[in-house]
């Protein structure tokens, strides 16, 4: 079904992950028809790119829920999903906008009312400069998403050898909170994230001991007694106050080092696994669409929300809104959320008689 | 068991400790130095003083930031001594300076003649007497093994030799024994300007009487022999 | 199905930089304050080679090849002049020119360190003497102390950000007549090393195939003011700072890693001269015995002059105690220097070291028996007095 009549009740939704599908979701079920522009070959985001084994916090696995949200979404007939594509540029202004793309094979025009941005995030390359964790040296210091591949297929292992492990520890606030890397705020999912997989792994192997090192545990909300009570309480998943400085090999495990806060001294052990619970930055796809569209980023190159606290999906250009992980560290609620409010103010534009 | 006046039990008033705080505080380089700390522990574990003495400078920097003045003094008795300055601190991921701190505090500890300062310099008066008036630091003549007797047999060999063995170094500079290398003369008359200019050279006034009194002659002697007025 | 580890592995081989990220350069407000007269940068010598190399951040630094002021260590000057006269007889092997000046004052940052009997003002100053005194020379400063190194980075930092410091500093320079400098880049020695060492590699004659090397990397070379440390995407996948590891490797020597890399030697300013105990105690448990046991080196390798004393010098009584010591320490500009060809006694001056230096020197195929008997030979002429000193053709005859 083509959009290029009536352009007036399109919304553009670009980024087809768990914000961008609820934004077209929403779209559609009010009544638009949406135009949902995906850059890869699938739907659902950083959970099914990086193959993330269960969502926050209730354990669902996310290729289920994923499942769900796209079965949705590409069932709708009033939903146009465009994969394989890129917009490469938007003129116009709130009410018609002109978006030109890049599609399998061709180019194409596509004439919307509203823009929703829901390009999302990358996780924090934890090779960068200040970083003295190893994450490119040694093959058994790896990633939040890397552990989530690995929980997924049930095969939790030391990629050194092999074998399981039978000690591992995270590692928080790996490229945020941090003055000297530049990204001072705090990713908000890291701590949840860690404490699930941590239950995960105290599930799939249980004579396994697990550390989380951190500054501060951020269990907003109901997190606290839905991941962090039963982390420490059910599955012994060790927590202690004080982050890692530095992991070096020795013989054939890792040595980390951190102070342990609660005794007040430095303190290194070993570790067979260690995971690097890094932070989230803006998406290449964010930092184009955010050229591409001319909306303004905040100094750490996400899309800005134009008037916080109480509008969140704003950006500085009538018309563009944004949703999810694009606007700033965001978990699952926060995208779907963002993801509907935005549809709904697209759709609201569409209906008004005069632009925004 | 310390001295009563280097414990800290000494009776000091409350405005005194606060005094001291407050010269730390408007140091040109503390805003550089202190942000805020959220107890990560990172400092205290690449710390090497962290591991021999009771020493954190993650309560360094917790003291100040809230401006406990009675905890900063007690620190500014021994835990500031214990500190190596190897700035592995600088790891801190708020970007504070706990060693700047430390050094902030040292600088305020000498400049009042507190007896700690007093008594973690006790037995270096020499370094501070050679490389104040001669502009090198522990010179060739300084290795008696008496002095560094840990340090190994060839010591006593240097020392032994010391004249020969200096001749037998290949460049131009190095002939010397009581300097590292030879420094002109030119040179040490602006190094004692600078010395004297700054009021580096006062604050040892208070922790050495004596060393600053040689120094201050050994000073103003060779300036007044150049003809430089101050 | 089980995600094949290799699949993991792949998917971080090596460390790329993220083009959108732009790092800081101190540069910026150093030109500024040119432009706006507040202070003369001094740019690397013209018409001299310069090598640009990559530091931690990206930024490309310039490292001249020739024409360079020795800024001299007086830690080495004083008690381990064999690293001093190594690093003049390299660079006169490789053909370039210097000065050695004798209108130097040690950085004093040693003395600082350890007492704090000094202030800002006074650093800043001793720091800005000697480098307009090498700006008048026109040759460009070449810092041999790790601690200098880190001290001045440190100035140029304070002095960069604060006017006010700038205005004392400024009063302080007028009195001794001297303009305020900077110069563009502070270049370590061992940064000079590390760009010249396929240069020393190809004046090689001594074979280090079978050298086993650990690499001690100094506090203040490259956790003070960070930015200007060497970090090359080919040694240690760009985390761990590249200098004295690249020439050793160039040499071809093995290096070896240890699982306390990033620790301090334990030099203290302070506990080395007054409380050793402290100094001894570290550097044996912490940095020594973790060598000896995890990598079992030949040598252990620095490129500051705290860091050679303290390893060296810690070795002696601690033996006495029974500990697990015994590695030969020496900086790498001896080690390059014993590389090409250089005279163990003459040149590198071993003897005023502590650990036994002895198996290393057989392993490179150095009959130091010889070698001594060679060098006490020229020291018995100094005693005739037929020769008042050394002299730099007397230590390659």
């Amino acid at each position: 079904m083509t959009t290029e009549q009536g352009a007036e009740q399109v919304v553009a939704v670009i980024g087809g992950g768990p914000a961008g599908l609820a934004a077209a979701r929403t779209a559609a079920d009010l009544g638009a028809r949406v135009a949902l522009i995906e850059r890869l070959d699938f739907l659902g985001g950083m959970p099914i790119i990086e193959n993330y084994a269960a969502i926050t916090p209730n354990l669902e696995p996310a290729e289920v829920a994923m499942g769900r949200m796209t079965a949705a979404v590409e069932g709708d007939p009033r939903i146009e999903v465009l994969l394989g594509s890129e917009v490469t540029s938007c003129e116009g202004e709130a009410g018609g906008f002109t978006l030109a793309l890049a599609v399998p094979g061709g180019s194409r025009q596509l004439t919307a009312g509203a823009v929703v941005v829901a390009t999302g995030f990358q996780h924090f390359d934890p090779g960068r400069e200040t970083q003295m964790y190893g994450y490119y040296e040694f093959p058994d210091v790896i990633a939040l998403q890397d552990l989530e591949a690995m929980l997924k297929d049930h095969h939790v292992v030391r990629p050194s050898n092999g074998e399981p492990p039978a000690r591992i520890c995270f590692v928080q606030c790996v490229g945020s909170r941090d003055r000297q890397i530049g990204n001072e705020y705090c990713s908000k999912v890291c701590c949840g994230i860690a404490s699930k997989e941590a239950i995960e792994v105290r599930q799939q192997l249980p004579g396994c001991e697990v550390f989380i090192f951190y500054i501060d545990m951020r269990m907003y909300g109901y997190w606290e007694n839905q991941i962090y009570w039963p982390a420490q309480e059910q599955h012994h998943v060790q927590y202690v106050k004080g982050v890692i400085s530095e992991v070096l090999p020795k013989g054939d495990r890792l040595l980390v080092r951190g102070e342990d806060t609660t005794m007040g001294r430095p303190m290194e052990v070993l570790m067979d696994l260690v995971v690097l619970s890094v932070g989230m930055e803006p998406s290449p796809g964010t930092r184009k669409m955010a050229a591409v569209l001319g909306i303004r980023q905040n100094r750490y190159g996400f899309i800005d929300a134009a008037h916080p606290p109480l509008d969140t999906v704003s950006t500085s250009r009538p018309g563009v809104f944004a949703a999810g992980a694009a606007l700033g560290p965001a978990d699952l609620e926060d995208s779907v959320s963002t993801g509907a409010a935005a549809a709904s103010r697209a759709v609201a534009l569409l209906r008004s008689p005069v632009g925004a | 068991m310390k001295a009563e006046a280097v414990a800290g039990f000494e009776e000091v008033s409350y405005e005194e400790k606060r005094r001291l705080f407050e010269e730390i505080k408007s140091d040109l380089r503390f805003p550089d130095y202190l942000y805020g700390c959220y107890e990560c522990g990172i400092c205290v574990a690449v710390c090497p003083s962290a591991r021999f003495y009771d020493f954190s400078p993650r309560r360094i920097a917790q003291a100040a930031a809230r401006e406990d003045v009675e905890l900063v003094y007690q620190q500014m008795q021994e835990d500031i001594w214990e500190c190596s300055q190897c700035f592995s601190c600088l790891r801190c991921p708020r970007g504070n300076n706990p060693g700047g701190i430390i050094t902030i505090m040292r600088e305020v500890a000498v400049n009042h003649g507190l007896a700690s300062a007093k008594e973690a310099l006790e037995g270096y008066s020499r370094i501070i007497y050679k490389i104040m008036s001669t502009g090198t630091q522990v010179s060739p003549d300084m290795l008696q093994p008496d002095a560094f007797p840990d340090w190994g047999p060839e010591v006593a060999d240097v020392s032994n030799q010391l004249a020969l063995w200096r001749r037998a170094l290949p460049p131009e500079t190095l002939h010397t024994t009581s300097t590292g290398w030879d420094v002109s003369e030119r040179t040490l008359i602006e190094l004692y300007l600078i010395w004297l200019e700054t009021g580096a050279l006062d604050m040892i006034r208070d922790v050495d009487e004596g060393l600053h009194m040689i120094l201050e002659e050994v000073m103003e002697e060779r300036l007044e022999e150049e003809g430089i007025e101050r | 199905m089980p995600i094949p580890v290799e699949v993991m592995l792949k998917k971080k081989e090596r460390f790329e930089r993220d083009p959108d990220t732009v790092p800081a350069d101190f540069h910026d407000e150093l030109f500024r304050l040119e432009a706006e007269g507040e202070l003369v940068v001094q740019r690397v010598p013209d018409g001299v080679p310069v090598v640009e190399v990559p530091t931690k951040y990206g930024r490309p630094k310039l490292v001249p090849k020739g024409h360079l002021w020795h800024h001299k260590s007086c830690g080495q000057c004083g008690h381990i002049p064999g690293y001093s006269t190594s690093i003049f007889w390299v660079m006169r092997k490789l053909g370039y020119d210097y000065e050695d000046p004798r209108d130097q004052t040690s950085c004093t940052a040693w003395n600082y360190y350890a007492s704090a009997t000094s202030n800002e003002a006074a650093q800043a100053a001793v720091a800005l003497r000697n480098f307009a005194t090498a700006y008048e020379s026109g040759y460009f400063p070449l810092i041999h102390c790790g601690t200098s190194y880190g001290h001045y980075k440190e100035v140029r930092a304070e002095l960069l950000r604060h006017p006010e410091l700038r205005a004392e500093v400024r009063r302080v320079m007028d009195k001794l007549g001297k303009p305020v400098v900077l110069p563009e880049e502070i270049v370590h020695y061992s940064e000079w090393f590390y760009a010249m060492r396929d240069e020393i590699a190809a004046h090689q004659v001594r074979d280090f195939s079978g050298i086993a090397v650990t690499v001690h990397p100094a506090c203040h070379y490259y956790k003070l003011v960070e930015g200007d440390a060497i970090y090359d995407p080919d040694v240690y996948g760009g985390q761990r700072t590249a200098v004295v590891t690249a020439l050793a490797e160039a040499l071809g020597a093995e290096v070896r890693s240890y699982s306390t890399w990033f620790d301090c030697c334990g030099f203290g300013f302070r506990h080395i001269l007054v409380q050793r105990d402290f100094t001894r105690s570290f550097a044996t448990i912490r940095k020594i015995e973790v060598m000896k046991e995890e990598a079992d080196p030949d040598v252990v390798l620095t490129h500051d002059t705290g860091c050679v004393t303290t390893l060296d010098k810690s070795q002696f009584a601690a033996q006495a105690h029974g500990r697990n010591v015994g590695v030969a320490v020496m900086s790498e500009a001896q080690f390059a220097a014993l590389a090409m060809g250089a005279h163990p006694y003459k040149v590198c001056q071993l003897h005023w070291h502590s650990a036994d230096y002895r198996p290393l020197l057989e392993k490179m195929g150095i009959d130091w028996e010889q070698a001594w008997a060679e060098f006490e030979a020229d020291v018995a002429r100094l005693e005739r007095g037929e020769k008042e000193f050394l002299s730099w053709e007397d230590v390659d005859a």
